[in-house]
């Protein structure tokens, strides 16, 4: 072989080296995640798509056709289902509130900014127990302040309530500590929204007439739309995943995240778990390509004249 | 108001809209503020101030005692756990950005092709949720060996802590000016005493950001320590002793706890907050 020839065979060769050479410093990392997710996706698969047979697993898809057939799953479909449904638009509207609030411009306005992301520096289980021991039964500050014992506050109940007791109360219970805990990331994506509006539309519509409410449906939310699109988007996606705020305030009440704990260290299923935890992720991937469609149409309709 | 019209107004309207306006200011710092100031008050409670008998909880304990802490801090159990939660988070920190530091420099500063695909097959393993990918994690540490350790919690807190890392060291490392490489490498300087003597120093608000948010997301990161040391209550973290609290009476070791696992969160925050306009900052060329 001539020597050109080594030469234009080496030069590709080369050319990668060089490349290598170039990233090798990124490579441990990617490693290190590409490893994971390999591993994560492999052994998801595997666990949820096989069952336990003498001393070894077989494929099969039974673990599916087992936790379908089981009540406690139809429950927690329901239950994690109906949290996302209330609890998305409960985060959008909480994130809207705030963000109004904050978006005009006024002294102290970044220590109060400072303030409303308070939530968001407390670690969930802390905002958990502190919802627990709020509505505790039957001596909660709660309950003591529904029962009309902080005057002028009036009396709302007669008796105190169990929050923890009844799924509607437990499902309220973690709502109520997801949506306070989470609310900082919604107002902060929509205040972003707010504040690329142009002031001077807002003149412009005041000028030709435009009430407080239509400016507010006709001008601002159109121009917040994609704002609000993303925080949709999020909350629906972190609602279905969440764990913490349903283990510890409606521990009797399974949601899929609770399930998967239920399956795995309480029956000691791997393959239940990970089958649970396959519907799951679809069901997160089949929200957010429903949802995503449904705001695309809400943005032409919505869009401003 | 601004978001109505955007020139201020001293019409009666106006007046009742900022009356409107200062009552929902007051209104969102109580629900804010309101919890709590009630858990920290809980912490700072006396037994007959949290067991009334009936009677309305007091919004001010009947007589405040520190005695909760010194419990807290006299056992030698909640030593043991502290120890762990610092011991775990520090070495999730060391593994971080040992592993994220030197691809942030890469991503940051180089024009590698594919960096969209890798960024996103970075960012991915966040999208995921936890308590999905905790199964198969737990499963795989069962397999090798690592089930029950702290090497397991470590390295799937770095799992989780490592697109961060990436994401804000590469932003500190693409602030540097490309001049100040250029010249370490007239002077004599190789790749590997570029990266460790100029751009480094120079990335150290945003690195420090990323550390700090790194220990953050450990110390209170409940899932997956949860399911690896399930069972095993010398290996416990602060998340899983507080957890283990739920059902004690009275609630005042349960909010001390609380108090106990926030304030650093709390105090670490208002640091990476600093740090990252430092960041931003250090960017600009003097």
């Amino acid at each position: 072989m001539s020597s050109l020839n080594k030469q234009v065979m080496a030069a590709p060769f080369k050319k990668c080296r060089d490349a290598v050479v170039k990233v090798w410093p990124l490579l441990p990392a990617m490693l290190y995640l590409v490893g994971f997710q390999i591993i994560v996706l492999v052994y998801l698969l595997a666990l949820s798509f096989s069952s336990p047979r003498g001393n070894s697993t077989v494929p099969s898809c039974s673990s599916f056709a087992l936790i379908m057939s089981d009540r406690r799953f139809r429950e927690a479909l329901f239950n994690t289902t109906l949290f996302t449904v209330a609890g998305t638009p409960l985060e959008l509207i909480a994130g809207l509130v705030f963000a109004f609030l904050l978006y005009r411009s006024f002294i102290l306005r970044n220590i109060i900014r400072s303030v409303f992301l308070i939530p968001l520096a407390l670690p969930a289980l802390v905002t958990a127990m502190m919802i627990y021991v709020l509505f505790d039964y039957p001596g909660g500050h709660v309950n003591h302040l529904l029962l009309g014992n902080y005057p002028p506050f009036p009396a709302i109940i007669g008796e105190p309530i169990c929050w923890r007791a009844s799924l509607l109360t437990a499902l309220s219970l973690s709502l109520v500590g997801k949506v306070w805990r989470d609310m900082p990331i919604s107002m902060l994506i929509i205040l972003a929204g707010l504040n690329g509006i142009d002031p001077e539309l807002l003149d412009a519509a005041k000028s030709m007439g435009a009430s407080l409410r239509q400016r507010f449906f006709r001008v601002i939310v159109p121009l917040i739309i994609p704002s609000i699109s993303v925080v949709v988007l999020l909350r629906s996606v972190e609602m279905w995943k969440e764990f913490i705020f349903p283990f510890v305030l409606a521990g009797r009440y399974r949601f899929l995240g609770t399930l998967i704990d239920f399956y795995y260290n309480e029956t000691g299923n791997p393959h239940h778990a990970a089958a649970v935890a396959i519907i799951m992720v679809t069901c997160i991937v089949g929200t957010t390509l429903v949802l995503h469609k449904l705001l695309d149409v809400l943005k032409r309709y919505a869009a401003p004249l | 108001m601004k978001f109505f019209c955007s020139s201020a107004q001293r019409s009666p309207m106006a007046v009742s809209k900022r009356i409107i306006w200062m009552t929902g200011i007051l209104l969102a710092m109580l629900i804010i503020l309101g919890p709590i100031y009630l858990l920290v008050k809980y912490s700072i409670s006396d037994g007959p101030s949290i067991t009334t008998g009936g009677k309305p909880i007091p919004f001010w304990p009947l007589h405040p005692t520190l005695s909760v802490y010194g419990y807290l801090f006299s056992d030698r159990h909640f030593y043991a756990v502290l120890g762990n939660s610092v011991l775990i988070a520090l070495m999730t920190v060391a593994c971080s950005m040992l592993l994220g530091v030197p691809a942030a420099y890469i991503l940051g500063r180089y024009k590698i092709p594919g960096r969209r695909i890798v960024l996103l097959g970075i960012i991915s393993v966040r999208l995921f949720p936890d308590i999905a990918s905790v199964i198969p994690i737990v499963e795989f540490f069962i397999f090798v060996g690592a089930h029950q350790t702290y090497m397991g919690v470590i390295l799937s807190h770095t799992l989780l802590a490592l697109p961060y890392v990436i994401f804000i060291g590469m932003g500190a490392f693409e602030t540097i000016p490309h001049e100040l490489e250029d010249q370490a490498s007239v002077m004599g300087a190789n790749r590997f005493q570029t990266f460790y003597s100029v751009l480094v120093p120079l990335a150290v608000p945003g690195l420090a950001a990323a550390a700090i948010y790194t220990f953050l997301l450990s110390w209170d990161e409940f899932i997956f320590a949860y399911f690896l040391t399930f069972g095993r209550q010398e290996m416990f973290t602060l998340t899983l002793y507080l957890n283990g609290l739920k059902y004690a009476e009275p609630q005042n070791l349960l909010a001390a706890t609380s108090v106990c696992l926030s304030i650093p969160v709390i105090a670490f925050s208002m640091l990476v907050q600093r740090y990252m306009i430092a960041g931003i900052s250090s960017g600009s060329i003097k």
